[in-house]
Order: C-alpha cells, then sequence, then structure tokens
C-alpha cells in the first residue's frame, strides 16, 4: 500500500497549481471599475477570435482521442466493525493510479452509411488496486466499447454491432435500463452512462411520423462481470465466480415504440431478456468454480415523461416475470440444516423523478426507483423465507452548476438504499482550462451499515482528480 | 451539458446573431424600425443551413482595444432551421456541435413558438447517456431568468423577436455609430414585460440604410449599463443585410462572447423529416441530408 501521505498530494496540488489559467490572465489590463471605464474611446478587435486553420489531416477526421490520467486515494484512516464483532483497519491508500486513452472513430463512409468504434486502453501504475492484483506489475487492459455499422434509407435504419440500447426516462437509476450489462468496478465510475458495458446487437430501428419502433435481437448475451480482485467492489467469495458456461443457446429480444405529444414523450415496451447478474450456487463438488444460472425472464415497461415549465417529471414501470429470488430453507426434519436455494417469483417496479432548472446554470434532479416482489407469501413454500426485503430501490439526487459559462462546473449527488442501509455523497469540480484540457477533483464519501451488501466501504472517504486532454 | 438543456430555445441562433435584441415598442417611427429590422430577420433565420462559431472569455483592455484574458473557448455547431405556424414565426431547429472536440457529436431539437401559451420543446442527444432526453425549457415568455446560448452570454431573451407592444420605444437622436448613419432608439418594457426581462432600458443603434443593429447598450434597473453588444461584419446575404458577428459584452462579471456565423445559407429545401428525433440519434440518416444540403449550397 502506498501511504497517500506523501508526495502524490503535494504533486496533485502542485499539478493543479501548474495548469490554472492564472498564466492567461492579464489582471493588471482590466479595469477594476467596468463601470466607470470609457467603452466607447476603446476598440475592438474583430479578429479576437479568429481560430487559426485546422491542420488535421483529413483520414484523422472521423477521430477524436482522450488522454486521462487519474489519481485516486481513500484517504480517511478507520475501523470497520462487521457484523460478526471483528473489526478491519482501514489505511488510507490509493486506488487508482492509471492512464487512460479512449479512441472514438466515427465515419459516414457513403451515403445511408455509417462505421463507428470507440475502445479505450488503460495503464495501471504502481499504487493502483489493478497493479497491485498483478502482483505490483504494472498492468494494461484493452476493451473494445463500441463497434457497429448502420445503414439507414427512407424509414428503416439498422445497426449491427457492439452498442448499447437505454430504455426509460430517468437517467441514473430507471428500472427499465436493464438491457446491457454494467460494471461499477469502483467508486470513480458513479454514473450509469460511464457503467453500461455494450452488447452484440442487431438493431432495427423504424420511423412513421411521429413514431419510431426500434427492436433488437442479441444472439450472445453477456452478463455483469464479477468484481475485480483488488477493487473497493471485490469480495473473497468461497467458490470461484466465473463467466458463464455456455451449455446452451442464449438469445435476447426486445421491442418499444415511442412517440411525442406537446410537452411529453412515451414509450411502450417488451423484451425477453437474461437477468444480468448470473445467479451463484456452491459447486456440487464443494470445491472449485461456483455454478452460474442465467434466468430467463420477460419485461413489459412503460415510460413516459411530462415537462411543464422548467419542470421535467419522468415516470418508468416494469413488469418482469419470473425472476430468481434467494431463499432460505428450513427443512422439515429439525436434524437437517436450513440452505440456500432461489425460487422464481414476478417484480414490479418503478422509478418516478423530476428534473428542475432552477436558474440558467443551476438544476436540480431527483429520482426514486423502487422494486417489489408481487405476492412472495404466495408463491413460497411455508418454510421459505426471502433473504432480501420485499421492497428494494434506491434515491438519487443530483445538483449542478455551470459557471463561468460553463468552463467550471460543479456536480453534487447524494445517492442512498431506500432504507438508507447505504449513502454515496460525491462532489466533482470540473475546470475547463482550455478548449482541450480539463481537470476534474472529486471527494466521496461513503456510509453504510454492518450489514449492508456495502458495509466495507463504510466511512470511507476518497479523493481524486483526472487530468483529460482531448483532441 | 446541462447549460445545453436550457439554451437555444429557439434554435434559430441566428436570431441571435443578425440583430436587435427583442425590445421594441410603441412609438410609431421606432416601431416601424424595429419591423422592418425583425422582418429582415426572419427572412434569413427560414430554411437556413448555418455554421456557427461561439467563443467565450474573460476580456480586458490593452493598448485601449479589448482583449481576451484567457485563451477563448470555442464551440462550433452546425444549425438548420425553418419558421413554421401562424405566420411564420414559429421555428424547428437541429443543432449539432462539432467543436470541441470533448462535445463534437451533441445534438439538439428544438421547437419554438410564438405564442406565449405554448412551452417551446427541446430534446438533447448526449452519446454518452445514449438516448434522446427531453429538457424542460418552459417558455421564453415565462417570468424566469432568460436561458444561456450554449452557455454563452447571449440569452434567450437577446434573440427574442416580437412583443413590440410591450415597450415604449423612442428614437433619442440620429447619429454616428461604426461609421455609420444610425438611429438611437431607446426600448423601456412595460409593467407587465419589466417583471420578466432583466434590462430595465437597452438603447439600440440601427444602421438607417441597412436596417440592421450595430450596438445595442443594456441596462438594469440602477441605469447601470450591465451589457454591451457590437456587431460587426455587415454583409448582404440573399438581399438581406446581416451581422455576421456579434460580440456580447457582460460588464459585471467581465466575460464576452463572440458569435460569428461563419457560413450563412438561406432558402434551402429542409425535408420535414429532417427536423425530428431521428436527426439527433441516426447518425446515417443526419450526415446523408446534411450532404443533400450542401449539395443545394454547391
Amino acid at each position: 500500500m502506498t501511504d497517500v501521505s506523501r508526495a502524490p498530494r503535494s504533486s496533485l496540488f502542485l499539478a493543479v497549481l501548474a495548469l490554472s489559467p492564472v498564466g492567461f490572465v492579464h489582471a493588471q489590463d482590466i479595469p477594476d471599475n467596468i463601470d466607470g471605464f470609457d467603452f466607447d474611446s476603446i476598440n475592438f478587435g474583430d479578429d479576437l477570435f479568429a481560430q487559426p486553420q485546422s491542420n488535421t489531416p483529413a483520414w484523422l477526421e472521423p477521430f477524436t482521442f482522450k488522454l486521462s490520467q487519474q489519481l485516486f486515494a481513500q484517504v480517511n484512516e478507520h475501523s470497520i466493525s462487521r457484523v460478526d464483532g471483528s473489526s478491519d483497519r482501514k489505511n488510507a491508500a490509493i486506488e487508482n493510479s492509471r492512464f487512460s486513452l479512449l479512441a472514438r472513430y466515427q465515419n459516414p463512409f457513403a451515403a445511408g452509411w455509417l462505421l463507428q468504434a470507440s475502445a479505450q486502453a488503460k495503464v495501471y501504475w504502481p499504487g493502483d488496486y489493478e497493479y497491485r492484483a498483478n502482483d505490483d506489475r504494472i498492468d494494461t487492459e484493452f476493451r473494445l466499447n463500441e463497434l457497429f455499422v448502420q445503414r439507414s434509407t427512407g424509414e428503416n435504419s439498422v445497426k449491427l454491432g457492439a452498442q448499447t440500447v437505454v430504455w426509460g426516462e430517468n437517467i441514473g437509476n430507471s428500472v427499465l435500463d436493464v438491457i446491457n450489462t454494467s460494471e461499477f468496478r469502483d467508486l470513480t465510475i458513479i454514473d450509469i452512462e460511464d457503467a453500461r458495458l455494450n452488447q452484440w446487437l442487431l438493431v432495427w430501428d423504424r420511423y412513421i411520423g411521429n413514431h419510431q419502433i426500434s427492436s433488437f435481437v442479441n444472439l450472445y448475451p453477456e452478463f455483469n462481470p464479477p468484481p475485480v480482485r483488488g477493487s473497493p467492489f471485490f469480495f473473497e467469495s468461497a467458490f470461484n465466480l466465473t463467466d458463464y458456461r455456455r451449455d446452451k443457446a442464449l438469445f435476447e429480444i426486445g421491442s418499444q415504440m415511442r412517440w411525442s405529444l406537446a410537452g411529453s414523450d412515451i414509450s411502450i415496451m417488451g423484451a425477453y431478456l437474461y437477468e444480468n447478474q448470473l445467479s451463484y450456487s456452491a459447486p456440487a463438488s464443494g470445491v472449485g468454480d461456483a455454478q452460474s444460472t442465467a434466468n430467463d425472464y420477460l419485461l413489459l415497461g412503460a415510460s413516459a415523461n411530462r415537462a411543464i415549465g422548467k419542470l421535467l417529471l419522468n415516470f418508468d414501470i416494469a413488469y418482469s416475470h419470473d425472476i430468481l429470488v434467494n431463499v432460505l430453507v428450513t427443512p422439515t426434519n429439525p436434524a437437517d440444516a436450513p440452505y440456500l436455494a432461489t425460487e422464481t417469483m414476478n417484480k414490479l417496479g418503478a422509478t418516478l423523478g423530476f428534473e428542475y432548472a432552477i436558474d440558467n446554470d443551476q438544476s436540480i434532479m431527483f429520482g426514486v426507483a423502487a422494486e417489489g416482489k408481487l405476492a412472495p407469501d404466495a408463491q413460497l413454500a411455508s418454510n421459505a423465507a426471502l433473504l432480501e426485503d420485499e421492497v428494494t430501490g434506491n434515491a438519487l439526487l443530483r445538483y449542478s452548476n455551470n459557471m463561468r459559462n460553463g468552463d467550471l462546473q460543479l456536480a453534487v449527488t447524494l445517492q442512498s438504499a431506500l432504507d438508507a442501509g447505504s449513502v454515496l455523497g460525491s462532489v466533482s469540480l470540473n475546470y475547463t482550462l482550455s478548449n482541450n484540457l480539463a481537470v476534474m477533483g472529486q471527494v466521496i464519501a461513503t456510509s453504510a451499515k454492518k450489514d449492508s451488501a456495502l458495509a466495507a466501504l463504510d466511512e470511507d472517504l476518497r479523493m481524486g482528480m483526472t487530468l483529460s486532454w482531448t483532441f | 451539458m446541462k447549460q445545453f438543456y436550457q439554451c437555444l430555445r429557439s434554435g434559430a441562433l441566428l436570431c441571435a446573431l443578425l440583430t436587435v435584441t427583442n425590445s421594441a415598442l410603441a412609438q410609431m417611427s421606432a416601431r416601424e424600425i424595429l419591423e422592418k429590422v425583425e422582418d429582415a430577420q426572419r427572412t434569413t433565420t427560414d430554411s437556413a443551413f448555418n455554421r456557427i462559431q461561439l467563443s467565450s472569455c474573460q476580456f480586458g483592455v490593452r493598448d485601449n482595444q479589448i482583449t481576451c484574458a484567457e485563451r477563448p473557448r470555442v464551440k462550433a455547431l452546425e444549425s438548420v432551421g425553418i419558421n413554421f405556424g401562424p405566420e411564420n414565426k414559429d421555428t424547428r431547429s437541429v443543432s449539432v456541435v462539432t467543436e470541441p472536440p470533448a462535445e463534437k457529436g451533441i445534438g439538439m431539437l428544438s421547437v419554438t413558438y410564438d405564442d406565449s401559451d405554448q412551452d417551446n420543446e427541446t430534446w438533447l442527444y448526449l452519446s454518452a447517456l445514449g438516448t434522446v432526453k427531453r429538457i424542460a425549457s418552459g417558455n421564453s415568455d415565462d417570468d424566469t431568468e432568460p436561458a444561456s446560448i450554449f452557455g454563452s452570454e447571449f440569452t434567450t431573451e437577446d434573440q427574442d423577436t416580437g412583443k413590440l407592444d410591450e415597450y415604449a420605444l423612442t428614437i433619442l437622436e440620429e447619429t454616428i455609430e461604426s461609421g455609420r448613419e444610425v438611429w438611437k432608439i431607446e426600448s423601456i418594457p412595460n409593467e407587465e414585460r419589466a417583471r420578466k426581462t432583466r434590462y430595465a432600458r437597452t438603447v439600440q443603434y440601427i444602421d438607417k440604410e441597412r436596417f440592421v443593429l450595430l450596438r445595442a447598450d443594456m441596462y438594469d434597473q440602477h441605469d447601470r449599463e450591465v451589457k454591451r453588444l457590437i456587431a460587426s461584419r455587415v454583409e448582404l446575404v440573399n438581399d438581406v443585410w446581416v451581422a455576421r458577428s456579434l460580440t456580447m459584452m457582460n460588464l459585471v462579471s467581465n466575460r464576452l462572447s463572440n458569435m460569428a456565423i461563419l457560413e450563412i445559407n438561406t432558402g434551402i429545401e429542409v425535408p420535414e423529416d429532417f427536423l425530428t428525433q431521428r436527426t439527433l440519434t441516426d447518425v446515417a440518416f443526419r450526415e446523408t441530408e446534411l450532404q443533400k444540403l450542401r449539395e443545394q449550397i454547391d
């Protein structure tokens, strides 16, 4: 573990100082009291905003690159109490020290055709949890995010390849946003749009007047990857959690119809899907890889929004048929020990949220998502009990403020489980230093009850910064 | 990105580029002048395909010349719009960001209604979100703070047109501005309008020959000049005089924004289905249709 109290923090400060816009400002030239300044007597150079001619070669035009260096640390030295009465000491330490290159390619290479791709390469430096998980060696990772070809003609558009399909009006906690898999590998990723993983899909969109019918087929459904060893979300399980062993053909299919009315957008959808999170059980032999179960289910849903002046109301509702739930079975023979099992149930979920533009620069967003099992008692045997609450969900609150014509962006996020078993608070400040360079500082605090799934993050305080260059 | 959500309520960016601030009122001669300016403005926003550059910075004065005290932040946009509705006063437009690289591909569809009782509608597409998102944008006539245009010092109030009945208009004098003969017209909002505007008084300098705004000074309720608009590069486009460079100086925050029309093409035939949500998400469709528009220009 690297001690964050040493050089990195001072380096962070110096880096920010060096990149501040002070170097560009000629303060002595700016009159203190602009009221008293006679603007009629000065000239205005019309070439003030003349931009240099772009010398980007034509073949590079479809590309956008983003280079980022991130440094993040858990800075609060504390102890975590466990349900069994034991406790763990948590030291201040760097968690993320990584460099990434994101490349995006978008090329409408012929009339009605588009090729789009994006990929990310990462290097994990000393101090990063991926470095430690790699036996203290620099690690690298490459991931293809998007790769699809699109053909649009007349009222139809077809996209084939790795892409995302997003359903639902609420951003961040919609009960309908379940088609893509996701990976919240660590706490620097708290936005769903950053956590989504693409799937290999065939998507067909048909535009008929004011209506859009969008359908997809997925012939190789993926599942949420297990936590990466060393990451804040990693836990040591009794058995190896592996990828799904495909001993049968899987496919997903779904369709959505969307249309707009004055002040509203409405969607209805239906799909045959697999739960993104695999269900694991102990191996038959008692050792080795856990057995994974891919559970298929039916989803029916609807979403709508309504704009009223500066207020936007969002509503999503989802009915899921045959979802797997974990239960604890108590054998009728008292001599036998209780055991874990799974049952299928139906689930109804809804997200209700609003967005409000406080003024020109400030906005606030709030959403509550809740999912409940339908008639669980009728579905369960008398000697079985649910392992989780009948109703689960979360609340999400976001505030944002854009200052200095958007150069300085403040974002405050508060996310909590419905029972307040775990709470996450984040404050981030993004400063655009130039048309290409930006720096973001972020503070994330987490709190969790002992019996929460996020108990290991209780009283954690993370601070960090990301420097990025986009061109 | 939030500033994108609220701005560009009338995708008629060109409105702001072209001329007069909204204030205009009742005295006959002054009203006639401003009506003529607005008519010209509407002509140039209809069936239009434009490329626009928005630059913002903190400003200072050096050697008697206004200068940016920092490197300007530059946004480049492509915008397509048509007018429709009663008397052709409603606007439907699509704008797509082409620069800076970090914001490339962000698209916005806006429908602006002249009728105060009808809320404007705005949809935004961010590739990161992966979906089209409706934005609560209200109506430019709401009793609210005017929205910034793409985070710049220009606001929807600065680009608003019409509502001349809500102002008292006075020609203060005929004078010279930027070497041109101008009418100096003062606009003072009536009681109802005063509740909706941040300007207690506006003084506009209208070119007498070309009917284009060359300068506007905006004052707050303490009669302090809070903003100044300077227009330049006035050129004849399709028989209408257009200021291709507008600079709005915020004299309170010492920040300014320049809006430059890099390309202005009017009178083109815009397919009805182009100004829909499909254009935001279907890049293959959008680029094909844009290419057809470019061919009309060529």
